[in-house]
């Protein structure tokens, strides 16, 4: 659990494109685990997107954020905050941050891209272990677990066959992640407040033991220019769940 | 005799264990224990002579009483996240945090 339910989220909506996202949506998720076959909701997920400018340049902030309900914060508490500064235009990141409280554990990173598209100075502080600084060098594409998700959105799925794929890199917890993303054709699901939705569902792998299974790590995008993530299955060594949209605006 | 006495403590155990779910935040999971112990509840009520009939009476009405609970928590307590002014707080430095960091980053190009 400590590895999050919504890192694995994180891990599994994300991918690439030219961007259509928009600053000031807001989408909310509640976020169930399957315990004993029953799914139990156990916390809500934000997704946020707003501007952010500097002196120099203009930027998108995507912010994710999970909370448990309260119900659940004297049994296991978690107040996480995963965010990426990204070029508006192309979705390419500048700074990745993740700020992650599970249980008593904490856990702060921060990524800042280098201008040369190449390099990632990152800095690490666990609970009771002293901060590490390292640089490294990463692919010109690659994205952070945030961006990649905001990425996926920007694929054009209606020129996809089923069964098409495409591949991507992200970086988490400092190693580069090759990502596939597999189009499965179009379904109906439920996307809260907008009502049920045609959508492109879309598998997600990556090579990393975080994710299990064949086709079980899942996402609903509907199928119209927001592409928003409606529903999002997931299937880690531990369990499955899932993340349903409740509310989406902005959009 | 003693496969009563054994759906008896099969119906205690689980009923036990369905008041522990009402306390627990799990929602319907807690229907589980108590649907059980209802079974095995009324198995032993059924099983029992008219002079024996308390204890499985008793198990049934702490399972009732434990599904009207998750059942009641289902109904009136809604899946909600409080204003954590901590984390609030926290996000408000980070974005600030990172206004400078950028600030910087934009001096190195």
């Amino acid at each position: 659990m400590r590895k999050s339910l919504f890192t694995i989220c994180m891990l599994l909506v994300f991918s690439p494109g030219f961007s259509q996202i928009k600053a000031n949506e807001k989408f909310v998720y509640a976020a169930s685990y399957n315990m004993a076959g029953l799914m139990t909701q156990l916390a809500q997920v934000t997704m946020e997107t707003n501007t952010v400018t500097t002196s120099k340049s203009t930027l998108l902030h995507l912010s994710c954020q999970a909370e448990t309900f309260t119900k659940w914060d004297s049994f296991f508490k978690i107040r996480d905050l995963y965010e990426s500064y990204v070029n508006p235009a192309t979705l390419k990141p500048v700074m990745y941050k993740r700020d992650m409280y599970e249980g008593g554990y904490t856990k702060k990173e921060k990524y800042i891209f280098k201008p040369d598209g190449k390099t990632i100075n990152s800095t690490v502080k666990k609970k009771n272990k002293p901060e590490t600084r390292k640089t490294f060098a990463v692919g010109g594409s690659t994205q952070d677990v945030v961006s990649i998700l905001y990425k996926l959105r920007t694929v054009d799925f209606s020129k996809f066959a089923i069964g098409q794929t495409k591949s991507f890199i992200i970086v988490f917890d400092e190693k580069e992640i090759p990502v596939v993303v597999k189009y499965m054709g179009r379904e109906t699901a439920n996307a809260g407040n907008l009502g049920k939705k045609e959508c492109y569902k879309v598998s997600i792998s990556a090579k990393t033991d975080a994710l299990k299974g064949k086709d079980k790590n899942l996402i609903w995008l509907t199928a119209d220019a927001a592409k928003i993530p409606a529903l999002i299955k997931f299937s880690i060594p531990v369990g499955t769940g899932q993340l349903t949209l409740k509310s989406a605006s902005g959009i | 005799m003693i496969m009563r006495k054994l759906i008896i403590v099969l119906a205690a155990v689980f009923a036990v264990i369905g008041v522990v779910f009402v306390f627990l935040p799990l929602g319907t999971l807690g229907l589980l224990p108590i649907g059980l112990a209802l079974i095995f509840g009324f198995i032993a009520f059924k099983m029992s002579a008219e002079d024996q009939k308390r204890v499985p009476k008793v198990v049934l009405i702490i399972a009732a009483l434990s599904l009207a609970g998750v059942i009641g928590k289902e109904v009136f307590i809604k899946d909600e996240v409080e204003v954590d002014k901590q984390f609030e707080q926290k996000k408000i430095e980070s974005e600030k945090e990172a206004k400078k960091d950028l600030e910087e980053l934009d001096g190195l190009e």
